[in-house]
């Protein structure tokens, strides 16, 4: 059970971050609080007192999106039913929607923030495969002699293992830059056993852009989640597959040499097999649902059930 | 704790109240506003029977603080119809009998009034989809889906107004789709389960539970706890005034641990307070001291010479041991011309009622202790309760609360006793109501078990001995354990007659958590057995399942496995029914034809899929949608 002493809603940025800043030891920052309140629960944390929470989903600043030079900034208030409802998130962002159609349920994404999901940094959050493969970064603000400041970082740097962060005292994460990947193709693979409600055992995000013609890869973005300690980008895979013709056969090979980049040591053979197949399956997908270009090669969509 | 103030929108209604900054939206609603159609199954976001719009959108009040909600319009079950009347989605869910425990119910109502103002035109796929968040434990969702369909088609006009109506009965009941009596209080919201009901001057009650599983109770000391502010008792074992012990079988469990702790999360001492919060906060000042003890967790090791003893009374940990005897199964082996041998095991599962365990007690003007109570078996319950409590039966009262889904689970009396206890202790009323992970962890689960099978055939089918040796974990405590053995025992080989058999179904004392009732109470376990045993026995002899079955199957005037001799039998209906429903394909369970005709028909699960709705343009319009440049 959560107890608080005082539930905190600020209406403006400066007025949050002064909040945080003098906030009692142990008190939290609130999104959607879908991680917090489960997580203060019997088998996990327990009963918490805490002294202060502060909910920044108020704050005008950090809600909505905008777009500049081909990034989008996402306020820090967004939420993972916006990539199902908002069609400028969605053909912008295309691995987003099947990222988020099998995150939770609908009633959690109209809760569950971005942001809240890369500070709770979950080894199997499904949000930071997709946003890793978008070159994410994390904005985050914090009050220095009365003047805001911001610095950005990274989300690959940002998380550092399970529930670490690189996030000072006093800092409030404000937003996330992604890349626009318009035009590219998007696809989310995940392990789960039902449709909803489930945790991942392992995902993959991956983000394709075939030339005109459909037959050479442009752009390939793959990351993985659920396989190691921290989000993994799939450098090495990408290089090998950007500017080839696509095939199934280049296809396999460069899914098999994923299968390296399990660092998990619970059931690390049946996660090789879930990546060789998820990478497969990502790019097969992503290849199939780019706009316009579409699959240039047979035997899509028969990919198997990890 | 300072409060804060909260205005709202609640189903059209301004409501401007103070409340405790911790509440979550759903305690709002419940415990402030009385709106207690939104339940509490989970409380962790997992099950959906909390769902409330919040400016219009459907979310999980249980992952709500209340405080965010300021402001907002919320719209609860009890605000979708005028009083007195049903919406379509709710008249649906009445007709096709969508609601059976109905505790999911109003949720699911929720969610699904959610899909449908999202999206009036939602196919079969995304409906599914939208009901994700939502779990019903009883209706299969089959009924649930239909309600759906029915109700878009009729807000979209496809479907006349009557669609909605109850289906004519004609002769016979039997067959025809009959609405269900209480179904308006389910899908309305309005049936009050226990822990939807409050009683002026009612005490919160919170139960201090062994963190360990099997240990000497050295002391309890429970003084810090009771001289706190709120706290109007604190009870254990040493507040018993009767013989303490109650059981479906064998009396063995004491209301509360005494003297030792036999299972992780056995309830060790509670606490009744004002509020939860003092309840919760006075757990934390109990005080126990416990002195490890060598556990027990394999039911072969219980049995083991030397094996840590668990109840004095039972030296050997056995709880009870059940043998049927027919024929000479030695001489039916011998007569066999195959011999087949297997072990079969399956594991513990936990009834995942949507209820939580939830009780109030308290003691009437004329001394009654009256317990109310989901519980399954109140007559049992209040027998046991006047022993445990010194009193005639006239002065204590059970009263059975509406069961939001039990299958067996609530059928042990494990926390009825220390509500009455803090009831006369106090002379007020007391409510307990269990969080999902403490009804996970206290109360009991499917017997584990574990069978050798020995099964002699003739080639032609015909069975000719068997021999069918059950092992089962009854876990901490006797509860149902002797019924579910004589259950097993009795249905052991399956409706097949067998001249020759030795069974023995066995359940031991172990340091796991109790086993108890089951929907099938034992048959399942047995079943998996037999069945699989079947299904091996048609792949050796290469014959037909179907086939062996029919040679096998009791008919009028075989006997059972304990001798009662059969005036009625209808397995051979049930199997052509199920090889037709099924597409059976003639043969041995190695034969397949060039098509599968089993799979893919109109009647079979399609496999999950996700996604329907990307890619509908049912998402905001936008000029300019493209953001790289
Ligand atoms: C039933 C259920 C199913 C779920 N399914 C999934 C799933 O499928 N995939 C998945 O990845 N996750 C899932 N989750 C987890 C959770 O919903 C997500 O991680 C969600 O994105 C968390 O976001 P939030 O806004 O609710 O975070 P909150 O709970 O509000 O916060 C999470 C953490 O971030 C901190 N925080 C919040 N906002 C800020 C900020 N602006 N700056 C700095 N720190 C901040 C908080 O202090 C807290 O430590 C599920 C949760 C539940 C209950
Ligand atoms: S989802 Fe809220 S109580 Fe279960
Ligand atoms: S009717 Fe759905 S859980 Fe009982």
């Amino acid at each position: 059970m959560l107890i608080c002493e005082s539930y905190h809603v600020p209406k403006r940025l400066e007025e949050a971050l002064a909040l945080w800043a003098d906030a009692p030891e142990g008190s939290r920052l609130v999104s959607g609080a879908t991680d917090i309140l489960p997580w203060a629960r019997e088998g996990r944390a327990g009963d918490v007192e805490i002294p202060a929470l502060i909910d920044v989903t108020k704050i005008p600043e950090l809600k909505g999106y905008s777009c500049d030079k081909g990034r989008i900034r996402l306020g820090a208030a967004t939420v993972y039913q916006d990539f199902l409802t908002d069609r400028t998130l969605m053909t912008n962002l295309p691995c987003m929607p099947y990222c988020a159609i099998w995150f939770a349920d609908d009633q959690i994404r109209e809760q569950a923030t971005v942001v809240g999901n890369l500070v709770n940094a979950s080894p199997v959050a499904d949000g930071t495969p997709p946003v890793v493969a978008l070159n994410g970064e994390i904005e985050l603000t914090r009050l220095e002699d009365g003047a805001v400041k911001r610095r950005t970082v990274p989300v690959v740097d940002f998380i550092e293992g399970p529930g670490r962060t690189t996030i000072q005292p006093g800092e409030i994460a404000t937003a996330v830059t992604v890349d626009s990947a318009y035009g590219y193709g998007g696809s989310f693979q995940k392990v789960g056993q039902r449709r909803s409600l489930v945790i991942s055992v392992a995902c993959c995000a991956a983000l394709v852009r075939a030339d005109s013609t459909g037959t050479m890869f442009e752009d390939v973005r793959l990351a993985l989640g659920g396989v190691g300690p921290r989000p993994i980008r799939l450098r090495d895979a990408e290089r090998r597959l950007k500017g080839e013709r696509i095939t199934q056969e280049l296809i396999q090979r460069v899914a098999e040499s994923a299968a390296d980049s399990v660092g998990s040591r619970s059931r690390k053979e049946y996660r090789r097999d879930v990546v060789v197949n998820f990478v497969r399956a990502g790019l097969e997908e992503a290849l199939a649902n780019q706009p316009e270009i579409g699959a240039k090669f047979k035997n899509f969509g028969e990919t198997e059930n990890a | 704790m300072p409060k804060i103030d909260l205005t709202m929108d609640v189903n059209g209604r301004k409501v401007v109240k103070q409340t405790d900054p911790h509440k979550r939206l759903l305690d709002f609603l419940r415990e402030d506003l009385n709106l207690t159609g939104t339940k509490e199954g989970c409380g962790a976001g997992e099950c959906g029977t909390c769902s409330v719009f919040v400016d219009g959108k459907l979310v999980k009040s249980c992952l709500m603080p209340a405080a965010k909600a300021d402001g907002a319009k919320i719209e609860t079950i009890e605000g979708l119809a005028r009083p007195g009347s049903l919406t379509p989605v709710q008249q649906a869910f009445h007709k096709t009998g969508a609601s059976q425990c109905g505790y999911c119910i109003p949720g699911m109502v929720m969610a699904a009034t959610s899909a449908l103002r999202e999206n009036p035109d939602a196919g079969i796929e995304e409906i599914k989809e939208r009901l994700g968040g939502n779990i019903c434990r009883c209706t299969g969702y089959t009924k649930i889906f239909e309600a759906v369909e029915i109700a878009r088609d009729v807000i979209a006009g496809r479907l006349p107004e009557t669609a909605l109506d109850e289906d004519a009965t004609g002769e016979s009941f039997i067959g025809a789709n009959v609405r269900r009596l209480d179904a308006p209080s389910k899908v309305s919201g309005r049936l009050k389960y226990a822990a939807d009901i409050k009683m002026v001057d009612m005490l919160q009650m919170q139960v201090l539970r062994a963190p360990m599983p099997h240990a000497r109770i050295v002391s309890i000391d429970t003084s810090e706890a009771e001289a706190m502010d709120g706290v109007a008792c604190v009870i254990t074992a040493d507040d018993v005034p009767g013989t303490d012990g109650f059981g479906v079988f064998v009396h063995d469990q004491p209301v509360m641990a005494r003297g030792k702790v036999r299972h992780f999360g056995e309830a060790v001492a509670a606490v009744a307070a004002e509020d939860l919060v003092t309840a919760r906060r006075a757990l934390a000042k109990i005080k126990v001291e416990y002195e490890e003890l060598p556990g027990v967790y394999a039911p072969e090791d219980a049995l083991k010479p030397g094996a840590p003893v668990i109840h004095d009374y039972a030296q050997d940990n056995v709880i009870k041991h059940i043998p049927i005897r027919k024929g000479d199964p030695e001489k039916g082996f011998a007569e066999a011309d195959l011999i087949l041998e297997d072990v079969f095991t399956t594991q513990q599962v936990e009834h995942a009622y949507l209820e939580p365990e939830a009780g109030i007690a308290y003691v009437d003007h004329d001394d009654v202790v009256t317990v109310l109570s989901p519980s399954q078996n109140i007559t049992h319950h209040r027998h046991m309760l006047a022993e445990i409590l010194a009193l005639p039966i006239n002065k204590v009262r059970f009263i059975m609360s509406a069961v939001g889904g039990g299958f067996g689970g609530k059928e042990d009396m494990i926390y009825q006793g220390m509500l009455a206890l803090a009831a006369m202790k106090t002379h007020r009323p007391v409510q307990l109501n269990f969080t999902r992970e403490e009804s996970i962890v206290a109360s009991a689960k499917r017997h584990p078990s574990k069978v050798h099978y020995k099964m002699g055939l003739k080639w032609s089918g015909e069975i000719t001995a068997i021999e069918f040796d059950m092992l089962s974990d009854g876990g901490a405590y006797g509860m149902s354990s002797e019924g579910v053995m004589r259950k097993a025992a009795i249905l052991s080989c399956g409706p097949y007659e067998v001249k020759n058999l030795k069974v023995d179904t066995k359940v031991v004392y172990t340091n796991n958590t109790p086993s108890g009732a089951f929907r099938t109470f034992g048959g399942m376990q047995a079943q998996f057995a037999t069945e699989s045993m079947m299904d091996m026995a048609a792949e050796a002899l290469d014959m037909d399942p179907f086939e062996l079955r029919r040679i096998n199957m009791m008919r009028i005037g075989s006997r059972t496995h304990t001798q009662q001799e059969l005036t009625t039998a209808s397995l051979d209906r049930v199997l052509d029914a199920a090889e037709a429903a099924s597409r059976w394909e003639a043969g041995a369970p190695k034969v397949r034809g060039p098509r599968r005709g089993d799979l893919g028909g109109p009647d079979t699960r399609q496999p999950c899929t996700l996604g329907a709705r990307i890619g509908e343009p049912t998402v905001t319009p936008t000029n300019d949608e493209r953001v790289a440049s």
